[in-house]
């Protein structure tokens, strides 16, 4: 892997690698929790959460866990953040966590956190794999907050639960079911291979 | 150290580590989800039996728990009936208050579902479901009125309005209404729906 900066690192997630965009990781809670702002930034942050504690952890002990049982170690440390972002959520925002439903606990098998520990974490300092981690969150969380606000907005005709059309607008209620978010997705995604192209074209 | 013994060294104290962490986790925030499950409950019955300063469980079984609403002086102002049944796509949670004698609905509080939003999410909605519920006559089982009447004035004292599209979610939950009163009925008849301490009458 060649050498790289400090920004490079963190910038990557945001577009150049983006987990959602680019890499097409963690569809699963991308699809089911961006029917509300909310939901999709507490989805954000959790997933935040747990990828820079796992990427912390796992990049610490990286020489102390044989190859062999690298990936059941990175699953124990990431499920027991989960577990405890999981505990944190009903504890102080029992709503959210109610609307989460099981999507909390299913950032365990959220393919961007191993994926992590896996390409980088194992292999790079505990400072650049922070700093790796920290970008691909952000990524992660610009992703989920543009799908859940082209999705709220159109689905329900509001903004992180305040309204924002007129009453004259009739919501569309199929974007807040889950057709809704396959659309969006495919829209952006579309976008985003047409940006990528262009600026490509431009090198 | 041979490879296998370092596998099974490294597994079992990264094991350990996370079970410890966690049990920590779990006894730090135990009291705290408990303390909001019973505060979301409360609320519900101050909601559906209005004036209770006091509640008491009176009767537990899986899918349905029967409170007492009391007033400051300790009698009981009617029935909380904290229900659970199957709904369109997930069971469907509700508190339902009721006077002493069980003939008459004071209102209904959906507390969890998963219905279709915009269609069978409109259960949770008072506009177009939960007002139907308020101030009805369950002397008799309630029925559902269907098309829907575009006045809450035309419906009977016993007749709740369906939701136009979904039909499956407001029958969902007209059923477990009904099965939830009967067996309230029968538990009253029995006698087993007595305040229990100093308050009891």
């Amino acid at each position: 892997m060649p050498a790289r900066t400090a920004s490079e690192d963190f910038t990557k997630g945001l577009w150049k690698e983006n987990p959602v965009f680019r890499h097409l990781l963690g569809m699963c809670p991308t699809l089911a929790v961006t029917n509300a702002m909310i939901n999709g930034l507490a989805m954000g942050l959790a997933t935040t959460f747990v990828l820079v504690l796992s990427s912390l952890v796992v990049s610490s002990i990286k020489k102390l866990i044989p190859s062999q049982v690298r990936i059941a170690s990175y699953i124990v440390i990431i499920a027991t953040f989960v577990t405890v972002a999981d505990r944190f959520l009903a504890a102080f925002f029992p709503p959210i966590s109610k609307n989460l439903g099981p999507y909390v606990p299913l950032i365990v098998v959220n393919c961007i956190i191993l994926e992590r520990q896996e390409a980088f974490s194992s292999k790079n300092t505990i400072s650049r794999s922070l700093i790796d981690a920290l970008g691909m969150s952000l990524g992660f969380l610009i992703a989920l907050l543009v799908l859940s606000a082209i999705r709220e907005i159109l689905g329900s005709g509001t903004f992180f639960g305040q309204q924002v059309l007129g009453t004259w607008f009739e919501p569309w209620i199929i974007m807040v079911l889950p057709p809704g978010a396959f659309i969006a997705l495919g829209i952006l995604l579309g976008l985003a291979n047409k940006i990528e192209e262009k600026s490509k074209s431009r090198r | 150290m041979s490879l296998s013994s370092r596998m099974a060294v490294v597994l079992t104290t990264v094991g350990v580590l996370a079970g410890a962490f966690l049990s920590s986790i779990g006894h730090l925030t135990k009291e705290r989800i408990a303390l909001n499950k019973q505060r979301e409950i409360e609320k519900a019955i101050i909601q559906v039996v209005p004036g209770t300063s006091s509640n008491q469980s009176l009767y537990e079984e899986k899918k349905l728990t029967i409170y007492g609403g009391m007033d400051e002086e300790g009698a009981l102002l009617g029935y909380a009936i904290h229900a659970t049944g199957a709904g369109f796509q997930d069971e469907i949670t509700f508190m339902l208050g009721t006077n002493i004698d069980l003939t008459r609905i004071n209102s209904l509080a959906i507390l969890e579902q998963k219905e279709t939003p915009g269609l069978g999410a409109k259960i949770t909605n008072m506009e177009s479901f939960l007002r139907y519920w308020e101030n009805k006559d369950c002397s008799q089982p309630l029925s559902l009125r269907k098309p829907a009447a575009s006045s809450p004035e035309e419906l009977s004292p016993s007749e709740i309005n369906t939701i136009t599209g979904a039909t499956i979610s407001s029958e969902a939950v007209l059923n477990t209404v009904n099965s939830s009163l009967v067996k309230t009925r029968e538990l009253k008849e029995d006698g087993k729906l007595k305040l229990e301490g100093k308050n009891a009458r």
